[in-house]
């Protein structure tokens, strides 16, 4: 009896002593170097406005033409839109939407990127031929004209729908490069060692091919979530895309749809979408390249 | 003088980006003039590094932390690292030129092999009249590839890529004779060649050495081609000098462990196949280079003082030895 | 027979060549066949009151029943929902194949071909000059950045291409028309020429086009930049690390020789197929920018039309400017396997 708690203790220390060096390691990934600590730093605060900002800063819809759009103030940090609604309280209603669809976005095409590719790689052959034809195709076509004819041909009104057709044109450079990944790594010596071994497929694909091409994954997922937001946000400006009147496209849209072009006193309201966006990006791309540092260090010394 | 280049204390470093790495530490070295002088020691002892600092081309970040080169062209000596940059542009080549490692690379793909070479002649001689110039630059051109025995028609307007790595090897060796340079460093000039062209190829290095007088400087991990071809020897290790003197001094008094250890390990030296033994151990990580006698962790005779301390270079002559057993 | 034979190897010698040019030309075939059953599926998708609307439209304009108006409609998009999937397709192919993109079925039964010929010169203007301008700006400051990273320049050139890669370019756009068009009018803020100026080949004319395109192309600038800087550092770091750098440094040629002939050229090859697809981007960005801008090009017209449900408009476009694409691509491969003797001439 005795025995068995001390099993089961050792084995709950060894399983919290993993968990720490995972999140050792975590830490070090993502707050390897100044520029990941910035990236993730926006990161991280922008996941949190959109989880628990709501809660902080409700936001409502009510119309008040009094308080039509007036200057940025303590009470209205980003001023108040045409209908007198705050702003800043909007953008933060609409982060977890904009967050979410950039989110789900990258997931749908890391994963078919990741499938596709590696499919093609392994196999090789008739296969691999037509992956990769098939990337020539999306590689080539414009996108943005697709987009819109996916977006008008289904009605777009949930992030879901929105992901899956800001993946389309993402997964194929990835795909291609994951492939030609996958092949170099095939002719090393470690997977041949592996091969002479009789590991199974399962083992060389899960243990020593998967994490060989993790970090470029992790990279381009953050790539690909910037990309979705800018595919996102212009979908809406062009008005094919019904959605969610607090993302930030969506309020950037209104502006731009009900004069703040022209009237100075709603800059504020093109403006607050604008920054948020900009910031996002900004956070996303230093994190990428603070993660491509750690990740892939290369001696390049000028 | 009969020394055409000298080094003196010389140490070099790539400077990256967390530490300095020492590719050469405190080698002093004569390379005689009109003879071959051979630059042995395993991979990453620091042989390119070092030959590449007579021409100060060392890769980026390399950089001579202290030390001189001097070169004895015609009177007066020239301390390489201490020219200006034209007068550095035009010292390379003219006096000094050099066969690279890795030839297949060394050539602008975008380039023919014509236009590379009367690229660099028309740049050394600005002052003679342009379609003069042209003119002897074709005509050395072909002189050149016909010695080194291939068909100047055909290779010269071809690209680097169309060689195969037994041309490229030639058309490089002729390329480093295009302005008559007094010493040729050649970087493992037979590495990835088959053994017939290797041969091949050092009767015309040979040739060059005897009927145009040229100083070599042969740097090889082939100690078979050393014995065959090379009149002096240089042995380093990690970036350190362990002996030098002529070929039939190091060879017959095995002096050095290292250097005994290397020739034991050739099997082409040895009429008998069990003798040959390979040196125990890998070659070290200059990062962290043990203490002592930085050989010391393989060597067959070592000693407690090889531990503690570093040998001093012991000279019979001119032949140097870099071991503690050579003191008596 | 021997002889036919020797003739028939020449010819295959002689196609073997440029059977780099055919594959590539292969492939493109199939990505257009690609686009065609794409705008196809966009055809067949078409709600049937598409149709019928359209003969409404039909039957007021010209006075007549709608039984006469629907089957002229028929008629006029060449398309018949009631026939099966592959003979609406062989129609469909037949008409494509006639050089017929279709007719709009909202603007008075315009037809595609028309429209195109009217909107893509402005469109192709803007983007080829928005291209040259940043390939030529892009080149220049990516290599001369690559070994002089520490000057004032370098820093700032990195600053703007964090700016630029976080700001998307339609909302680089917003911001152009908001201050300098609403603003501050200093340019105009829709249009493609001054109305006053009679279109021709003459120098106020030309003068006005370029007026009116400066906000559009600066915008596309302002984001294509950075993009041809960071491709020419990444190629031209990638080039000072080879050997016949160091090389040609050994035999003692100055360093601006070594910069010009071996470092950009060397770097500036690989590029070549980038433009084109940057020249893809460009024109895949048209419905967004041109909307922003009101400037009257293909992309503006594409996103009306979609907005206005104009399938026929959509689909002819999409095509269109997809040929366009993919011969940009094809061309540009080309030149490519030319300028480089690598795949030139490679066996
Ligand atoms: N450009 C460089 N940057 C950083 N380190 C370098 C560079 N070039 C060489 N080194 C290091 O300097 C050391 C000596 O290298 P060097 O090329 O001189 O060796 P070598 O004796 O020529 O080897 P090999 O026989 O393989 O050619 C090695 O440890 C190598 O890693
Ligand atoms: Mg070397």
């Amino acid at each position: 009896m005795n025995e068995r708690l001390q099993a089961g203790r050792q084995a709950l220390i060894n399983l919290v002593h993993k968990m720490l060096k995972f999140l050792n390691g975590l830490g070090k990934v993502f707050f390897g170097n100044p520029k990941s600590v910035f990236g993730t730093s926006v990161l991280l605060f922008f996941i949190i406005l959109g989880l628990f900002g709501p809660f902080i800063f409700p936001y409502s819809t009510d119309i008040s033409m009094l308080d039509q759009l007036l200057p940025p103030s303590w009470t209205h940090p980003f001023g108040t839109d045409l209908w007198g609604r705050d702003i800043f309280r909007q953008i933060v209603a609409g982060t977890s939407d904009v967050l979410s669809i950039a989110f789900l976005a990258a997931t749908f095409s890391v994963v078919l990127a990741l499938i596709l590719g590696m499919f093609s790689g392994i196999v090789g052959g008739f296969i691999d031929k037509f992956i990769l034809f098939l990337t020539n195709v999306f590689l080539t076509i414009p996108s943005l004209p697709v987009f819109l004819i996916l977006a008008a041909l289904f009605t777009v009104d949930n992030p879901l729908t929105f992901a899956l057709i800001l993946m389309i044109f993402s997964w194929a450079g990835m795909c291609r490069s994951i492939r030609s990944q996958i092949i170099s790594l095939k002719e090393r010596d470690f997977i041949q060692i592996c091969k002479v071994m009789k590991m199974s497929r399962g083992h060389i694909i899960f243990k020593e091919l998967l994490p060989n091409v993790g970090s470029y994954i992790l990279i381009n997922f953050i790539i690909v979530m910037k990309n979705a937001i800018t595919g996102s946000v212009g979908l809406m400006l062009l008005g094919v895309a019904s959605f969610e009147p607090t993302n930030w496209g969506a309020i950037l849209t209104s502006a731009k749809n009900n004069g703040a072009l022209i009237n100075p006193n709603s800059y504020m309201w093109l403006f607050a979408p604008i920054l948020c966006i900009a910031i996002f990006q900004l956070g996303v791309i230093v994190l990428s390249k603070g993660l491509d540092d750690t990740l892939n260090p290369r001696l390049r010394v000028m | 003088m009969d020394n055409i280049v000298e080094l003196n204390h010389l140490t070099i470093d790539y400077r990256l980006r967390k530490y300095a790495l020492r590719a050469v530490a405190d080698v002093t070295l004569p390379i005689k003039r009109g003879k071959v002088t051979a630059l042995v020691g395993e991979s990453g002892s620091g042989k390119t590094t070092l030959a590449t600092s007579i021409l100060e081309v060392i890769s980026t970040p390399g950089v001579v932390e202290s030390g001189t080169v001097l070169y004895y062209g015609n009177d007066k000596p020239v301390a390489v690292t201490k020219l200006r940059e034209h007068e550095l542009n035009a010292f390379r080549w003219r006096e000094v030129s050099m066969v690279f490692q890795g030839a297949q690379s060394a050539m602008n793909p975008i380039m023919t092999v014509y236009k590379q070479f009367e690229e660099t002649f028309l740049v050394h001689n600005r002052k003679t009249p342009r379609q003069a110039a042209i003119r002897q630059a074709k005509q050395k051109t072909i002189e050149l590839l016909n010695f080194v025995n291939l068909d100047p028609e055909r290779i010269m307007p071809m690209y680097p890529h169309e060689l195969s790595g037994g041309m490229k090897q030639r058309v490089m060796i002729a390329f480093s004779l295009l302005l008559d340079p007094k010493l040729i460093i050649l970087d493992e000039p037979t590495t990835a060649l088959d053994v017939i062209i290797q041969g091949y190829i050092f009767k015309i290095l040979k040739r060059i050495n005897v009927e145009l007088g040229i100083s070599m400087l042969l740097l090889t991990h082939d100690i078979g081609v050393v014995a065959e071809f090379a009149d002096y020897v240089a042995v380093m290790y990690g970036g350190k000098l362990m002996e030098y003197g002529t070929v039939r001094e190091v060879f017959k008094e095995k002096r050095h462990p290292y250097s005994k250890g290397l020739i034991e390990s050739t099997p082409s030296l040895l009429s008998d196949i069990d003798k040959m033994k390979p040196i125990k151990g890998s070659p070290p990580d200059i990062r962290n280079l043990p203490a002592g006698c930085i050989f010391h962790p393989r060597c067959d005779r070592c000693m407690e003082i090889c531990k503690l301390q570093e040998p001093e270079d012991h000279k019979l002559g001119e032949h140097l030895v870099k071991c503690h057993l050579a003191k008596q | 027979m021997d002889a036919v034979k020797r003739v028939l190897k020449r010819i295959w010698l002689f196609l073997f060549q440029f059977r780099y040019f055919f594959m590539k030309l292969g492939i493109s075939i199939l990505t257009l066949c690609a686009v065609v059953i794409l705008s196809f599926i966009l055809i067949v998708n078409m709600p049937g009151t598409v149709i019928d609307s359209f003969a409404m439209q039909l039957s007021i304009q010209r006075r007549i029943s709608l039984e006469q108006a629907m089957i002229l409609a028929k008629q006029m998009l060449n398309y018949d929902p009631d026939a099966p999937l592959f003979e609406r397709f062989w129609a469909y192919i037949q008409q494509l194949a006639q050089g017929n993109l279709g007719i709009s079925i909202k603007n008075n039964a315009k037809s595609v071909n028309l429209i195109l010929k009217e909107l893509l010169p402005r469109t192709l203007f803007v983007s080829s000059i928005s291209l040259a301008v940043s390939f030529v700006l892009g080149t220049f400051f990516g290599s001369r950045t690559t070994w002089r990273r520490n000057t004032i320049g370098a820093k700032v050139l990195d600053g703007y291409i964090v700016v630029s890669n976080s700001i998307p370019d339609y909302i680089f756009a917003l911001i152009l028309i908001t201050v300098f068009a609403f603003r501050l009018a200093w340019f105009p803020n829709q249009g493609a020429y001054d109305a006053m100026i009679l279109p021709g080949f003459t120098l106020p004319f030309i003068l006005s086009l370029l007026f009116y395109a400066t906000l559009p192309i600066a915008a596309y600038v302002f984001s294509q930049l950075s993009f041809w800087t960071m491709q020419m550092q990444g190629s031209a770091l990638g080039v000072l690390g080879e050997d016949y750098i160091n090389a040609a440094r050994a035999r003692g040629l100055p360093k601006r020789l070594i910069v010009r002939r071996y470092l950009k050229r060397n770097a500036i090859l690989p590029l070549v197929t980038q433009l084109a697809i940057s020249f893809g981007v460009m024109f895949g960005g048209a419905p967004l920018m041109e909307s922003i801008f009101n400037y009257p090009g293909i992309g503006l017209a594409f996103s009306q039309a979609i907005v206005e449900r104009d399938y026929y408009v959509v689909q002819g476009i999409l095509l269109f400017v997809s040929v366009i694409v993919i011969g940009v691509n094809l061309i540009a491969d080309t030149i490519y396997s030319i300028v480089d003797p690598r795949i030139r001439r490679s066996a």
